[in-house]
């Protein structure tokens, strides 16, 4: 008995050895462990006129998502013990009736978040910062809540699956499994974006095909996504993997910004593809997502464990309870992948003028407030803050002076 | 029968003066129930209603005779039962412009409105009545005879024009009944189709699910398409082995019987004519809205091989009545999201629609040779006897 105590502790205790390594491996990137960042005085970069007006439209915003956050918790509290009854809307069995529960937490959310999302849109027009209307917006949501809807029925038929032959130990097998499954949304996931074309613009073209060379990825696809139509800030994102890997920049970035600006997010999106920064987002999640099904497995066995149907509402409780408290550490691992894109692209661009000018640009256009209150930042800031991304410009231009 | 077209232009000519006469009336009888709660020109109104009656069964086809001019009562083989003169409801009558919209959009999907709604339109059709009487046409040509399915089905379209009219023209605020089971057909068909279906929805809706009915459906809608793949492919194999061996292969038959009964489910709970989530695998059995699916049965190799050409009146009428089951389904979100309830009109028209359309998929995917029955009143039969499940 003392043995097999001795080996699980031992078993344990690698595990966790492992999940410790695992986790620093993913969390080393190419910023120097020693780059001191300046600490600017916003003013120098910002009127105070345009300090207050972020600074008081961002107040707004954090207490909506904070409010938001909250109602979420509590709808999906308020699910997990009312959640059950739902079994009776089911004629699918098991598995289906699952899936069907699975999604009707998410409708729950949806509701849930609807005020608040409303309250966003309500104060973003308010400030010119989006031009969407409330009926576009709530149909758009409900549209987009389809796709979440999808894979948490996909989740659940994999969950349920493998709890129908692993009653206690599915969480082991359910975590890699799905974030295959994530794996294979991000892969389609760049084929799903509307309205995308080629980039029609000859030197933005031949600028992304230098840059992408210059990382070390040559022939990387760029387009270009047509959301005049749909108000918000400029944006640009790098998606997919293998022959889905692209960089997309919004078609208002390259109506808005100048040219060794537009190079600069051109490099910070290729430095997230050659830093294989979505390969490190997934083992990541795969990190987290282990410990997350173990104690939703424990949490729901009393109720039967995940082969029971009625225990899926708890189980999303579970879950949404446990990415809130793991959102810090969430939320400094995007951020490091940030900081490094944008040092990466830096080293590519030698531009340091242009990031500063990037940032001004972007910060004023969106209405961000360069150096939010330290709480928020902890809690959702998944980018550096504006005045850290030109503290590292300046810190580059510091460390590379004849440059 | 060949001119029939020609032959009612008189008929459409005093039925458009009298039209405007009624319209007339109507007017008046507005400002005279909201001020003494009853109608003027009843008897006119009711001559009107059943001349219209008169002339539509003639030019649908629902009926043969020539009509009269003088819409007397109990002269024609389809006649109109209007109500007696009778106090109506002054908000029903001021807001009727507003509360006879959806009637109006129902009885555009049906082809009875008079004119082309921009739903029906939408679906490209001219409704289901006219669809009916363009293959009534042809049936007859070729048969002398009106299929009796579609002559119900034209005669269950005439009835809710009938009331949708009445109602139009304030002889009654009684809303148009969409129930196909509370109308006369007279005798009862004799069917012995081998799909059909059988019924145990009591009604209730969660409102929840109903919110979100078109997000819940999505795993299904997957899950069918790609279910749906593989059965394009057994279908051909089905089709040559009908076509040498006089009947089709029991396992292909099982396959592809399992699809269209799970299709059935999946178009019941989409469409709201049923609640609980369906199940993925077409089991028999387990879902209110179900479809019994006799075994494989010796089939007409000419059919068989013709079958793509045979099955297009049928797919046109499925498509007809497709775009009024979808209307169906509308307004039961809205009625379901206020009072947790179908309403049992609505959910036995769709019942109905959901049972053509899967004949309408047995025979167009080799299940049977028998033709999809149109008329609702197949439904007014004894419900099918619950199946045994098929063993795995």
């Amino acid at each position: 008995m003392a043995v097999r105590r001795g080996l699980l502790a031992l078993g344990i205790a690698a595990a966790l050895a492992a999940w410790i390594f695992a986790f620093l491996q993913l969390w080393q990137t190419s910023v120097p462990g020693d780059l001191a960042l300046p600490g600017l005085d916003p003013t120098r970069y910002f009127s105070q006129e345009d300090l207050d007006r972020a600074s008081s439209y961002q107040a707004f915003l954090r207490v909506d998502v904070l409010l938001a956050l909250l109602a979420q918790l509590a709808a999906l509290g308020i699910y997990a013990v009312k959640g059950p009854g739902f079994v009776r809307e089911s004629a699918a069995g098991r598995i289906g009736t699952g899936m069907l529960l699975g999604m009707l937490g998410l409708a729950f959310v949806w509701l849930s978040q609807l005020p608040f999302g409303l309250a966003e849109l309500w104060w973003e027009r308010r400030h010119d910062v989006s031009s969407l209307g409330y009926v576009s917006w709530i149909v758009n949501d409900f549209l987009a809540a389809g796709g979440e809807f999808l894979f948490i029925s996909l989740a659940m038929l994999i969950v349920m699956a493998l709890a129908g032959v692993w009653r206690r130990a599915w969480w082991i097998a359910a975590a890699p499994a799905l974030v295959a499954v994530l794996l294979a949304f991000a892969f389609v996931q760049p084929y799903l974006i509307p309205d995308q074309h080629p980039v029609r613009n000859p030197m933005i073209a031949q600028d992304a095909e230098g840059l992408a060379s210059a990382e070390g990825i040559p022939g990387t696809t760029v387009r270009v996504q047509e959301t005049h139509n749909l108000g918000g800030s400029p944006n640009a994102e790098a998606a997919g993997f293998g022959p889905s890997r692209r960089v997309i920049l919004w078609d208002t970035l390259l109506k808005r910004f100048p040219r060794p600006e537009v190079r600069v997010v051109l490099a910070h999106e290729f430095a997230h593809l050659s830093r294989d920064h979505l390969w490190k987002q997934f083992g990541f999640m795969a990190l987290l997502a282990l410990p997350i099904a173990l104690v939703v497995a424990l949490a729901t066995v009393r109720r039967g464990g995940l082969y029971d149907p009625a225990s899926v509402p708890l189980a999303i409780f579970v879950v949404a309870v446990l990415l809130f408290v793991s959102l810090p550490l969430q939320t400094a691992f995007t951020r490091r992948l940030e900081a490094e894109a944008d040092w990466v692209a830096l080293n590519t661009t030698h531009q340091p003028e242009a990031m500063t000018g990037l940032f001004r640009r972007l910060g004023r256009l969106s209405l961000a407030q360069p150096d939010p209150p330290g709480w928020d930042e902890f809690l959702f800031g998944d980018h550096p803050s504006v005045i850290k991304r030109i503290e590292m410009a300046n810190a580059w231009r510091e460390r590379n002076p004849g440059r | 029968m060949f001119f029939r077209l020609i032959l009612v232009i008189p008929h459409l000519i005093v039925l458009a003066i009298f039209g405007l006469l009624a319209f007339a009336i109507a007017f008046i009888s507005w400002f005279a129930i909201l001020f003494t709660g009853r109608a003027v020109g009843h008897g006119m109104q009711a001559r009107y209603l059943r001349y219209w009656t008169h002339v539509y069964s003639y030019v649908l086809l629902a009926a043969n005779p020539y009509p009269g001019f003088e819409g007397e009562p109990g002269s024609y083989p389809i006649d109109a039962e209007v109500p007696p003169p009778e106090r109506q409801n002054k908000w029903k009558t001021g807001f009727r412009f507003v509360l006879v919209i959806p009637a109006w959009l129902l009885a555009g999907a049906l082809g009875v409105s008079g004119t082309a709604s921009w739903y029906s339109s939408y679906y490209s059709t001219y409704g289901v009545v006219t669809t009916v009487a363009l293959l009534g046409w042809f049936a007859i040509l070729a048969r002398k005879q009106m299929p009796r399915g579609l002559r119900d089905l034209a005669v269950y379209c005439l009835s809710y024009g009938l009331q949708f009219w009445a109602y139009v023209l304030l002889v009654t605020d009684r809303y148009p009944d969409s129930d196909p089971l509370t109308r006369d057909y007279g005798k009862a068909p004799v069917s012995d189709h081998p799909v059909r279906i059988s019924e145990d929805d009591d009604l209730r809706r969660s409102r929840l699910t109903v919110f979100f009915r078109l997000l819940l459906a999505l795993p299904h809608i997957v899950w069918l398409t790609l279910w749906g793949i593989a059965v394009v492919f057994t279908v051909i194999a089905n089709w040559f082995v009908t076509l040498f061996a006089g009947r089709t292969a029991d396992a292909l038959h099982r396959f592809n019987g399992a699809y269209v009964r799970y299709l059935t489910h999946v178009s019941a709970y989409v469409d709201l004519v049923a609640n609980p989530f369906p199940g993925f695998t077409g089991k028999p059995g387990t879902y209110p809205i179900d479809l019994q699916i006799a075994p494989p049965e010796r089939q007409n190799r000419w059919k068989t091989g013709f079958r793509i050409i045979l099955a297009i009146p049928a797919l046109l009428l499925a498509g007809a009545i497709g775009a009024t089951l979808g209307l169906v389904a509308v307004f039961a979100w809205f009625v379901g999201l206020f009072t947790a309830k179908m309403p049992v009109g609505l959910r036995n028209l769709g019942v109905f629609a959901v049972r053509y359309q899967a004949q309408t998929y047995a025979y167009f995917w080799l299940l049977t040779d028998s033709y999809p029955f149109s008329g609702p009143s197949l439904e007014r039969l004894a419900p099918a006897p619950a199946q045994v499940p098929e063993p795995a």
